[in-house]
């Protein structure tokens, strides 16, 4: 049985548009949250949030694909052709698959034509609504890289990226597949917006992700995917593994359709049977990239579920959603390849913008960048809508 | 081609030709003029309170009804992981939500609609009414939805032995989903009849909705137990789907029945006509599709039909069953064992 070895990276947030751009932006502490430019709404100047300065056309240009594709597809494809590109040659014969997330699908299309489509449908254009199925994202960009062997799509909201990561690691390690791109991407859309906006968990100032005067999120959106590959496809590639998915778990909090259990149940299953599928103990973990959303209760629920499980010695831990913003079906993705980096680099990223020691845990998170560190396994986090509650380990190798 | 070896131990089905609340599930003779087969919901009351009804989209309420009834059949209180396949999600939340944000320029809005519109609501609110702690997935691939969600549970079992899995699908049509299916020829416009789908000769097929939700073992449980022993999905023209189907059956067969997935479009129906008469010559072949329509998730009916022992047009017993479905180009080959 193979391990799962994350060989490359690809990823396009606020904070950048490839690895390398993200990577300067959380070292040198930029953020990616501020005014909406791209997204059109009647919240422009009230809810800030973390938007790609890209318009759809200039996405599209980097990939050669057409404009007129769902923008969760453009910012898709982007993070799929930073990580498969320079692997694609190499690969070829070995079966590959692709795994990805999303929560919005061609919503940002549908959106517009949505009204005049209920009037009358044939006066929207059908390329305006022909991939609104969330599926159909995956599937467009499939196409366009010419993979084929495996191609699914997975929706559990905020956790759904990292779930993508889970099935294709499970399906390396049982030689279904020899190599696989997984994560996910979702774009910013007035639905989602004005969705948390009426849950009032969306922050009018930046966010403060487990500050104790935390006022909620901000959205943001991007795509962010791993490259895994078998021992078989790293021989064939000449590849080197950056670190391995070396525990993964799902869990469901099975307690409120959009809020954590005030002890975060969920989180603590996700958590501990992660750490029971790599054989490690909480011990062993160098850094814990947090759900840290900055809302009252998913920071108070992950806290107490972390305090829980490491005890006394909790380990450097920080959320980067202040940079990048949530970015929701992608965040699994983006926060994948954070933590990849911070093992291939040996780096803590600081929790932006904290302020204030949050009352109800005994820990602290990282506020400032520690470098030169001996990162061996980091565990990530994502929780989300519907009790899904997923953990992921990374282990250097 | 994966080797699955799974039972299916109970089963809970909503659909256009019925649902198996009611104790006659596809006992009468199906009858119908349409473009769009709209789920027979049963009386819900029996299994969810009122209160809580109320605030359930249709999706909601077939999944949650659909699994509780598979849960109970298998005498299983709370399952071990939830495993759920939806191409199109909560579409008449999600509508709500969309038309009122639209309509009132995204302000004065209300959460609710919201929050039932995400894809994994029906898997939530199983885990939350069943009090499940479980891993919980659902996957939103186009007419591999149901197939995914199948491989899951079954990456899952690997991992976990002796799980109970409840697996299911969903999938609910809205007045402007079927409007866009036929804007982009997918389904019909025109009113069709059982026999119309029957007969092979369709340029669209008619619509349809429902949920289907089973037990899943690596044992089986009773002696309805149904056993999937294996599966290959793929995605083809008809032209190409051939050879695939060719070598799945070359290598799972042989079969004494062939349940064909045709939905009576012409295209793919000379498709099944050649792997009754080359793939399986001599066998048996019955069709589901003129019962519950063409959706994303169907195999999940199917799977119900068999689990329930019937086949449509003809009688007899059989053992070991090729089901091949096709939704929109992507194509599912099972092997089932039935005794």
């Amino acid at each position: 049985m193979s391990k799962a070895y994350v060989v490359n990276t690809g990823i396009i947030t606020a904070i950048g548009n490839d690895t390398a751009a993200c990577l300067q932006s959380l070292l040198e502490g930029k953020t990616g949250v501020g005014k909406a430019e791209i997204l059109k709404t009647h919240w422009q100047d009230e809810l800030p949030v973390a938007e790609v300065k890209l318009t759809n056309e200039q996405l599209a240009q980097k990939t050669g694909v057409s404009a007129d594709w769902p923008r969760t597809a453009l910012l898709s494809a982007v993070a799929v052709h930073e990580a498969w590109m320079p692997y694609k040659e190499k690969a070829s014969g070995l079966r590959t698959g692709f795994f990805s997330a999303n929560t919005v699908g061609g919503m940002d299309l549908t959106e517009n034509v949505y009204k005049d489509f209920v009037d009358d449908a044939h006066s929207v254009q059908l390329k305006k609504i022909i991939n609104h199925e969330c599926g159909a994202i995956t599937e467009i960009v499939a196409e366009h890289f010419g993979i084929s062997d495996f191609v699914t799509t997975i929706s559990t909201a905020c956790s759904s990226s990292a779930n993508s990561i889970m099935m294709a690691a499970q399906m390396i390690e049982a030689g279904m597949l020899d190599v696989a791109i997984a994560g996910g991407a979702d774009s910013m859309s007035r639905f989602t917006l004005n969705g948390f906006n009426t849950l009032m968990i969306l922050d009018r100032q930046p966010c403060q992700p487990f500050d104790n005067n935390r006022r909620g999120l901000n959205l943001g959106e991007g795509a962010g995917y791993v490259l895994l590959m078998s021992e078989k496809a790293l021989q064939q590639c000449g590849a080197k593994g950056i670190c391995t998915v070396s525990g993964y778990a799902n869990a469901n909090d099975a307690y409120h359709q959009t809020a954590s259990s005030p002890d975060g149940i969920g989180n603590k299953l996700a958590m501990g049977n992660a750490l029971k599928k790599a054989g490690l103990q909480p011990s062993d973990i160098n850094y814990i990239n947090l759900h840290g959303t900055g809302t009252a209760n998913n920071d108070s629920s992950e806290g107490k579920a972390v305090q829980d499980i490491f005890a006394a010695s909790v380990p450097m831990a920080s959320s980067t959603k202040a940079y990048t913003g949530h970015t929701l079906g992608a965040a699994g993705g983006v926060e994948a390849v954070f933590s990849t980096l911070s093992i291939r680099d040996g780096i803590v990223y600081p929790n932006m913008r904290w302020q204030t020691q949050m009352e109800d845990i005994n820990w602290q998170v990282v506020t400032e960048l520690k470098t030169g560190q001996d990162i061996r396994h980091v565990l990530s986090n994502s929780f989300g809508f519907g009790g899904n509650c997923s953990s992921l380990i990374f282990s250097a190798c | 081609m994966l080797n699955i070896d799974l039972y299916i131990n109970s089963a809970g089905i909503i659909s256009g030709a019925g649902n198996n609340m009611s104790g006659n599930f596809l006992q009468d003779t199906t009858d119908y003029s349409a473009f769009a087969l709209a789920a027979v919901e049963p009386d819900y009351k029996a299994y969810i309170p009122v209160m809580q009804l109320r605030r359930m989209s249709k999706a909601v309420r077939m999944g949650v009804v659909a699994s509780k009834v598979a849960m109970q059949q298998a005498g299983m209180e709370t399952p071990d992981a939830i495993s759920v396949g939806t191409a199109y999600g909560c579409l008449q939340d999600t509508e709500s939500f969309l038309g009122k944000m639209i309509e009132q320029d995204e302000q004065m809005l209300t959460p609710t609609a919201f929050i039932q519109s995400t894809h994994n609501t029906v898997s939530g609110q199983i885990a939350l009414l069943a009090g499940c702690n479980g891993h919980n997935l659902t996957y939103v691939h186009r007419g591999h939805s149901f197939e995914h969600a199948l491989i899951n549970a079954k990456l899952h079992m690997q991992q976990h032995p002796g799980s109970n899995i409840l697996i299911g699908a969903i999938e609910e049509q809205t007045p402007n989903s079927v409007k866009a299916l036929q804007y982009a020829g997918a389904v019909a416009k025109e009113n069709y009849t059982p026999s119309d789908v029957l007969g092979g000769k369709l340029t669209n097929p008619v619509c349809g909705e429902g949920a289907a939700f089973f037990s899943l073992t690596e044992q089986p449980l009773n002696q309805q137990s149904l056993k999937i022993a294996a599966l290959d999905i793929f995605k083809a023209t008809a032209d190409k789907a051939f050879e695939k189907i060719e070598n799945f059956a070359a290598q799972a067969g042989p079969f004494d029945l062939f349940v064909s997935g045709s939905n009576g479009e012409k295209k793919d129906y000379a498709l099944y006509q050649s792997i009754a008469a080359e793939i399986v010559p001599g066998v048996p072949v019955t069709t589901f599709k003129q019962l519950c329509g063409e959706y994303p998730v169907a195999s999940s009916f199917v799977l119900g039909m068999l689990w329930h022992r019937i086949y449509p047009g003809i009688q007899g017993k059989y053992k070991n069953v090729l089901l091949v479905n096709n939704h929109c180009d992507y194509y599912s080959c099972w092997t089932l064992e039935l005794w």
